[in-house]
């Protein structure tokens, strides 16, 4: 049975993949890299001076936290999701000169995208959790064992959503122009600028099961206040996300024979 | 027999995709598991049985169907219809460079490569100095590739491919590229490895290639298969049938241009030489030549005769109008020229007449003609006639 799901996996050539799409994309230049951090930073000291200064949002959540390091610590998972499933969604229109010449597991070439975005975002995450310790925010160091399984958890989400949309994309050109809209969409009700609580009750029912969103506030919970909440919801998600990915690999095996026809 | 890829009743439909209405109802269609609507059958329920040591090639002309069943038989597209099983390790060089990231250094796109072909990075380290010797492309293999020229490129496609050692080697004209000596190389790499028992599978339109290295051949004609089986008897039919067609257009351009506006050249012939071998003549001899015009609407027409080298170079040629010259009316629509070249002084060697007819304005060369013939003899002078001449004191 897994064998199956996995289909013969190229390890090798998959490593090469991911390896290659981290030069391509971030390590081109030195400045590659520095943007990197520096995007996210310049975003994050945006968003801040935004909320902070002009809408003057109070928190009660993150009491004497602070904005900034409880804003940080749910911005740069999300922009390692984000960023992943954008990036994704044209590697196979991208990689078309490759799949129509030469055999091999096409779904390889999503999922390296995906995993080079996510080991860069991983690295851009610990420098900043390095930074606020240095700044006086407390981090719960140890908890980093668990932020691992709910990164992992996060990458095989972004790994499903890669998988349809880049398989969509092949066929609906203009999904590419709907996705970035739709992602900031999701990134303004996901609670990363604010606190769950915020949302109405009604919709707190529904969002509760927005995976990004129960992300987000684990992430938070581990690291800034040294929690630890599993619920039913947990289980509902990592339920979810398992038959998503397994989904999203049927559905993309569906069409992978007939790229080539349509690239 | 130990069968290496079968396939059975392969059929390869592109589907229609121009329009994004068409993508989106193609995308509909696979996702339910229905075939997308139709566009070119390119393959038609092909079937073929590769065996070991049986190397097969596959001929046809340009559209026939061939890359494309090259590309089903290396799993790079799957076909519409019908099945393939794969019992062997393929190695494909359709194109060589595919692949390749142009920004990467030549050793990055080695080691891409071999993890594309099912090396390890263990088995690769254990080759690598025979990937590296066999490309033989030096310092180059640190410099990114988009700085190689495409006979290097080549080369390290090539030099990775033989490190991979597989059962069945599938090749599609790659060959042509790269100088002499890389392909010398490359021949004998392929003789070697068909020594050791490997098989090869080969598109090419070259049929002394074919011949030489396949037991087999497939002739593909419009996606269908026209003939499979011994070398020889497909090869030659397939020529066979190329000549008849060349033939055959010919006539077919010759009908279109219309009969009614044409001026045809109905008999151009040497006097007194009717069979039709080369005919020789010596040095002096006179050369008498009748060209017959059919004139559609029965106004006399021009004739043009000349000599051309066997090579193509032109050596005299003389209009009938410039020399005021009408034919002979023999009957209705049908004019006669005749000509003779006296005492000829072309030079001992090979030669054609040519014949041509033009409308009666003498505008346009309708239609033409050629005689081969020889002019025999010892001379040591150089150069294609003779001058009059004479040495002074």
């Amino acid at each position: 049975m897994i064998d199956k799901i996995l289909g013969k996996l190229e390890l090798s050539f998959f490593r090469n993949l991911v390896i290659r799409q981290i030069r391509q994309d971030y390590l081109e230049n030195m400045t590659g890299f520095a943007w990197l951090i520096l995007q996210p930073l310049i975003l994050l000291a945006v968003y801040a001076f935004v909320f902070s200064t002009i809408f003057k949002a109070r928190i009660p959540e993150a009491g004497d936290i602070g904005f900034v390091p409880y804003l940080a610590v749910a911005f740069w998972p999300w922009t390692a999701f984000s960023e992943a499933i954008l990036r994704a969604n044209g590697s196979i229109t991208a990689n078309g000169a490759l799949i129509g010449k030469v055999a091999f597991t096409t779904e390889l070439i999503p999922l390296s995208s995906v995993t080079a975005t996510f080991i860069m975002h991983i690295i851009g995450y610990l420098a900043v959790l390095i930074v606020l310790q240095l700044l006086g925010t407390h981090i719960y160091w140890l908890y980093l064992l668990l932020v691992i399984p709910v990164f992992l958890l996060m990458w095989l989400f972004a790994c499903g959503i890669a998988l349809f949309s880049s398989a969509i994309q092949v066929f609906v050109r203009d999904l590419a122009q709907i996705l970035p809209p739709l992602v900031t969409f999701w990134f303004f009700t996901t609670p990363i600028l604010y606190s769950a609580s915020y949302l109405p009750e009604s919709i707190q029912n529904i969002a509760q099961y927005n995976p990004m969103a129960w992300f987000v506030t684990r992430l938070r919970e581990l690291l800034l206040f040294g929690e630890i909440n599993l619920d039913f919801t947990a289980l509902v998600i990592v339920i979810f996300i398992m038959v998503f990915a397994w989904a999203s690999l049927r559905f993309f095996r569906r069409f992978s024979g007939h790229f080539e026809d349509f690239l | 027999m130990d069968s290496l890829v079968k396939i059975e009743g392969v059929s390869k439909i592109y589907p229609r995709v121009h329009k994004s209405h068409e993508r989106l109802q193609a995308f509909i269609s696979l996702l339910f598991g229905r075939e997308p609507a139709h566009g070119a059958v390119v393959l038609d329920n092909i079937n073929l049985d590769v065996v070991r040591g049986q190397s097969l090639g596959i001929i046809g002309e340009n559209g026939a169907g061939k890359s494309t069943l090259l590309k089903v038989l290396t799993g790079v597209i799957q076909p519409t219809r019908g099945q393939v099983q794969v019992q062997a390790k393929i190695a494909a060089m359709l194109e060589l460079g595919a692949g390749f990231q142009p920004d990467f250094s030549g050793m990055d796109n080695v080691r891409m490569k071999a993890s594309l072909m099912g090396m390890s990075s263990k088995e690769l380290d254990a080759r690598l100095d025979d990937i590296l010797e066999f490309a033989d492309i030096g310092e180059y293999i640190h410099e990114p590739v988009k700085h190689y020229s495409s006979g290097m490129v080549v080369r390290l496609g090539f030099a990775v491919v033989t490190a991979c050692e597989p059962d069945l080697l599938i090749t599609d004209e790659v060959l042509a590229v790269g100088d002499e000596s890389f392909q010398k190389k490359c021949i004998r790499w392929i003789e070697q490895f068909m020594k050791r028992g490997g098989t090869l599978l080969l598109v090419s339109h070259s049929m002394y290639v074919v011949q030489k290295l396949c037991q087999r051949a497939l002739w593909i004609h419009e996606g269908r298969v026209e003939q499979y089986g011994e070398v020889f008897p497909v090869t030659q039919a397939y020529l066979a049938w190329h000549e008849k067609r060349s033939a055959r257009e010919k006539e077919k351009r010759i009908e279109a241009s219309g009969d009614g506006a044409y001026y045809r050249i109905e008999q151009f012939n040497l006097v007194g030489e009717e069979d039709d071998s080369t005919p020789a003549f010596a040095m002096g001899d006179d050369l008498s030549i009748e060209l017959q015009i059919y004139s559609p609407d029965d106004r006399p027409p021009v004739g043009v005769v000349g000599v051309i080298r066997a090579d193509g170079t032109p050596v005299y040629g003389v209009v009938s109008d410039n020399e005021d010259v009408k034919p002979v009316k023999l009957s209705d629509h049908n004019y006669r020229f005749r000509i003779c070249f006296n005492d000829i002084r072309l030079l001992p060697g090979s030669y054609n007449l040519s014949g041509h007819s033009m409308d009666p304005e003498g505008v346009r060369i309708f239609d033409n003609r050629q005689i081969a013939f020889t002019i025999k003899g010892n001379t040591k002078e150089v150069g294609y006639i003779r001058l009059p001449h004479e040495w002074q004191d």
